[in-house]
């Protein structure tokens, strides 16, 4: 309560009611998010059960797209896609496992750079060396390239079915190890600016052993940063796991992601069913873009150079 | 046996060119509950011997030769495990610049909690009783608020205070503290001092102040020893050499104090400044800046030799006494 009551009255959050932009985007941010979590209860339909789809019902149009001389179908107001599976259902599914997937890659991407950054930055010489030159070598490949290469290597020797069951956990892991240098480049070039300071010294004149220093001391002194490229990395991976689905290496149709939607839709577009590709596009491109204005208001909040006062 | 005992300690740094030797000779103790001063310009080698005494110096630079023999264990044979047991706990040290010293992002309390955990097996709870005491012991108004406080919200001679609380927590027996008063206003910085020098009394904690500031080493400490191009030119007891000095650097340094009772005169200036290390001219390294030089000393390093119960380090100490009393 205390926390909370100090948490309102500070600047930040000053920043951040003076700021439309940064409301309107958190708020939709926060929607999606809301709506992803509860997936399960709001959803009319479980588009992951077979046996909830029938296929009498494919390709309805959205509600308010009825031809005249039907009726509207009350039961699918965003339509059906080409196999009978509501919409809606499906994108707020679709919505949740592109979250996880981009939430939990960037917590792979996080937890090894920043690893990687203080021990580069603070231990400095060879060590530093060598893990930036793997950085370096890591980043002249494409994250796409490296992604494509894993994943169809883990098809092709554990067959399409195990990657099915395993696709979450291995799209996580294949992003989150891509790009791992963003993190670390970023960390270790705040180590080396943070590194020189008296406090740090001073830490070494109390006493405190190099991994405390590194965790508690200089870390936390890198924090605004890694805030400010985790929010674009969270869209990174949101938007390199829509792409790898679309390429058909993503999530499987049976379990879509927002991507994988947009695939499976994509067929059908010229053939007068645009709603199965359009709406999840629509959706994936709000979710990014308020993503990045969120970051790109936090960047500007959280650098004090930049201050508007 | 003395608290802390330095023998002809020598600091260099090994660089491409040529092995820079930073510190050389250096030899002082101190006894328990002692205040000792270094006083001498930047450069002369002061920090560096606080420093090679916690085994903190910055690489390339090494201890070459000399023993830091503190309660008659050696510290610059330690490896960093015994050492990280001694610093913070045994020794502490405060620093010239509170802005700098503490963490920006952590609380007071939070970085006095873990300076104590550091050294002893402790709760939580019970250090911060043991912080709270230090604040109210350096005088800081209503202690227990503060320990939330971050180091922005503080004042600089506040900062400064909990440096020292810092410093403290640990009941250590020697403290350096490096100029721990040049970032502060004048006010602030006497303030400051009597507090230290306070508390430095009732711990009997002994006291390394390092500055470049006469006054207060002559208000605060018991010895002293003014360094010049990583040499001790002057060494004894405050009182003795504050009030007799017979290096002309300790002279020098004595001349350009301001004094109240000559106004409307221009303050002597030692001319030129202190050689660089790869620069050292022959024989005594202050001779270009010397106004009473002579053959021998282009020629010849002095000895630290004892003159009227201190250490001085000039051919000519002799022949300046005799002058000095003539004029």
């Amino acid at each position: 309560m205390k926390r909370l009551k100090k948490f309102l009255a500070s600047d930040f959050f000053y920043q951040f009611k003076s700021d439309k932009m940064a409301i309107v985007s958190f708020t939709i941010i926060f929607t999606f998010v809301t709506l992803a979590v509860l997936a399960p209860l709001i959803s009319p339909y479980n588009p992951h059960d077979p046996s909830q789809i029938d296929l009498m019902d494919s390709e309805i149009p959205p509600v308010w797209d009825h031809n005249a001389d039907e009726e509207p179908d009350a039961r699918f107001w965003l339509g059906t896609d080409q196999q009978g599976r509501d919409m809606f259902s499906a994108i707020l599914y679709g919505l949740r496992i592109s979250l996880i997937i981009g939430i939990f890659a960037v917590a792979v991407q996080m937890v090894i750079g920043i690893a990687i950054g203080l021990i580069s930055g603070y231990v400095g010489g060879r060590v530093d060396a060598f893990f930036m030159r793997l950085a370096d070598i890591q980043l002249s490949l494409s994250t796409m390239m490296i992604a494509i290469i894993g994943l169809a290597i883990f098809q092709a020797t554990f067959g399409a079915e195990l990657y099915e069951e395993m696709a979450v956990f291995m799209l996580v892991l294949v992003i989150g190890i891509a790009e791992w240098p963003q993190y670390a480049r970023t960390v270790r070039a705040s180590v080396l600016a943070e590194r020189n300071k008296e406090y740090v010294d001073a830490a070494r004149v109390i006493g405190l052993s190099s991994p405390i220093i590194m965790v508690r001391h200089i870390l936390p002194n890198t924090l605004s940063p890694l805030l400010v490229i985790s929010t674009v990395q969270v869209a990174n991976a949101i938007i390199s796991e829509a792409a790898l689905s679309f390429l058909g290496l993503g999530m499987p149709v049976t379990m879509p992601s927002l991507g994988s939607l947009i695939s499976s839709g994509f067929e059908y577009i010229f053939s007068g069913s645009w709603w199965i590709t359009t709406i999840p596009a629509f959706v994936l491109i709000l979710l990014i873009l308020m993503i990045n204005l969120l970051g790109d208001w936090l960047r500007d909040v959280l650098n004090p150079k930049l201050y508007k006062g | 046996m003395a608290l802390i005992e330095v023998k002809n300690l020598c600091v260099e740094f090994p660089t491409r060119h040529a092995t820079l030797k930073a510190l050389r000779g250096v030899n002082f103790s101190i006894e328990k509950g002692e205040r000792l001063g270094i006083v001498g310009e930047s450069g002369a080698g002061k920090s560096l011997s606080a420093f090679a005494m916690l085994n903190l110096l910055s690489k390339p630079g090494r201890i070459a030769e000399g023993e830091i023999l503190f309660e008659g264990q050696d510290l610059s044979k330690l490896n960093d495990d015994e050492m990280r047991s001694i610093r913070g706990n045994r020794i502490s040290m405060i620093f010239q610049d509170p802005m700098m010293t503490l963490n920006p992002v952590l609380t007071i309390g939070t970085q006095m909690v873990e300076t104590l955990q550091a050294h002893r097996k402790i709760s939580k709870a019970a250090a911060r009783l043991i912080a709270i005491d230090r604040l109210n012991e350096v005088r800081i108004p209503s202690a227990e608020e503060r320990l939330e406080s971050y180091p922005h919200e503080l004042s600089g001679g506040m900062r400064q205070r909990v440096v020292i609380a810092i410093a403290l927590l640990t009941e250590p027996v020697l403290i350096i503290a490096d100029e721990p008063t040049t970032a502060l206003d004048v006010t602030i910085q006497a303030e400051i001092m009597s507090l230290m020098l306070d508390l430095c009394k009732t711990h009997n904690v002994g006291l390394i102040l390092i500055t470049h500031d006469l006054a207060v080493v002559s208000q605060v400490t018991q010895k002293v020893i003014v360094m010049y191009a990583g040499r001790v030119v002057e060494q004894g007891a405050t009182r003795a050499v504050i009030e007799n000095p017979r290096h002309p650097y300790t002279r020098g340094l004595m001349a350009a104090l301001p004094q109240q009772n000559t106004p409307g005169k221009r303050l002597f200036q030692i001319p030129g400044s202190m050689p660089t290390l790869d620069a050292m001219p022959d024989g005594c390294a202050f001779n270009p800046r010397c106004e009473h030089v002579g053959d021998d000393c282009r020629n010849k390093m002095p000895k630290l030799d004892s003159f009227e119960g201190h250490l001085v380090r000039c051919h000519k100490a002799e022949e300046l006494q005799i002058k000095g009393e003539k004029s």
